[in-house]
């Protein structure tokens, strides 16, 4: 919005002095007064100064959108991976449930009540997640994920 | 229950598609914001009408340049100026047609057109108006409030327009000119 800004009072700015230069001209003065030309050239400059602006902001709106782009390309890969994962740990849909809650750091009480089950039967529910996915509990859960992304960024840094 | 699917920023049943760029956004509600002043609080014979004239017309001829140079749904090809577009339009609302136009519909498009030469032509006719050669000329003082009458009926038009596709498309359009984006319903066909 800054950049925007910028440009249209660089625009008013340029078309002031490109109207200031033309009176100036029409009222008698030559080219070769330096107060002219000295107007003449922040004309110029202006007018450059905000087509280039206009380029920088049509380059930052594409990459920012390339970036969204981007970003929800790798969302959906994280989502892809984490299916994967509990595919091959063979979860039952409501353990996937479970599993996907576990992520986004629900506790278990929290769980129980959304799916208006037994806080116990939630805790069993984990158990089995945890004992499918071979670790010890939350923590290291999570951790798989995480050692996921991390070293999927190491490939992308090693490729670069 | 699926708890991933996040991406349509957690609103079902929409999707929010960017469109109006920030510089579109300014230089639109300058616009509006000058129209405004010039016809209601500022006296037609000062100064500052003739100030807040010049930098309307300025805000239009930037944002032309913008509409050549710009980003996608800016550009003065995403909305060409076409009377038969705008007719087929007409006929496919007719036909309970509601296919989402990312820039301005064909309609709108030309009302955008109409509304910019309107005020240039205002800037143009303010402008002769202000010069000894044309100081008091009958023709130019008319064609100056003939195009201003005009410009209101536009406006209404205008108003009335973003009013009737927000209903009918199910496009908020004034938030989309305020934030940027269109917030699209899923079962929409889209046009870019």
């Amino acid at each position: 919005m800054t950049l925007a800004a910028i440009i249209v009072l660089q625009a008013l700015c340029a078309i002031f002095f490109i109207g200031d230069v033309i009176a100036d001209l029409r009222g008698g003065e030559h080219l070769d007064d330096l107060h002219l030309i000295l107007e003449a050239v922040a004309a110029l400059a202006l007018t450059m100064g905000v087509i280039y602006l206009m380029h920088e902001l049509r380059d930052l709106l594409n990459r920012m959108a390339a970036m969204e782009f981007g970003i929800r390309a790798a969302r959906g890969e994280m989502a892809n991976l984490i299916d994967a994962f509990f595919t091959q740990w063979q979860l039952t849909p409501s353990e996937r449930d479970i599993a996907h809650l576990v992520l986004k750091g629900i506790d278990n009480d929290s769980i129980a009540d959304m799916r208006g089950t037994a806080q116990s039967t939630v805790r069993a529910q984990c158990t089995r997640i945890y004992a499918k996915a071979d670790v010890d509990g939350r923590a290291q859960f999570l951790s798989i994920f995480m050692e996921e992304l991390l070293h999927a960024g190491d490939e992308k840094q090693s490729q670069a | 229950m699926s708890v991933v699917d996040t991406s349509d920023g957690g609103r079902p049943g929409a999707r929010d598609i960017v469109v109006w760029d920030p510089l579109v956004r300014l230089i639109h509600w300058s616009l509006a914001l000058s129209i405004l002043l010039n016809s209601t609080v500022i006296d037609g014979e000062s100064a500052p009408h003739e100030w807040i004239g010049y930098v309307a017309v300025g805000l239009i001829g930037t944002r032309l340049i913008w509409g050549l140079l710009g980003s996608q749904h800016a550009r003065l090809s995403a909305f060409p100026p076409s009377p038969v577009a705008a007719l087929r339009h007409l006929v496919a609302l007719s036909k309970d047609d509601k296919t989402v136009y990312l820039s301005h519909n064909p309609l709108g498009a030309l009302m955008v057109y109409n509304i910019w030469l309107t005020v240039l032509l205002l800037g143009v006719t303010g402008y002769m108006m202000g010069t000894i050669r044309f100081f008091g000329v009958e023709w130019v003082e008319e064609a100056h409030e003939i195009a201003f009458n005009w410009l209101l009926v536009s406006i209404a038009l205008h108003v009335g327009g973003v009013v009737f596709d927000s209903w009918w498309s199910g496009v908020p359009l004034v938030r989309a000119m305020l934030d940027g984006r269109k917030r699209v319903p899923k079962d929409r066909s889209v046009v870019k």
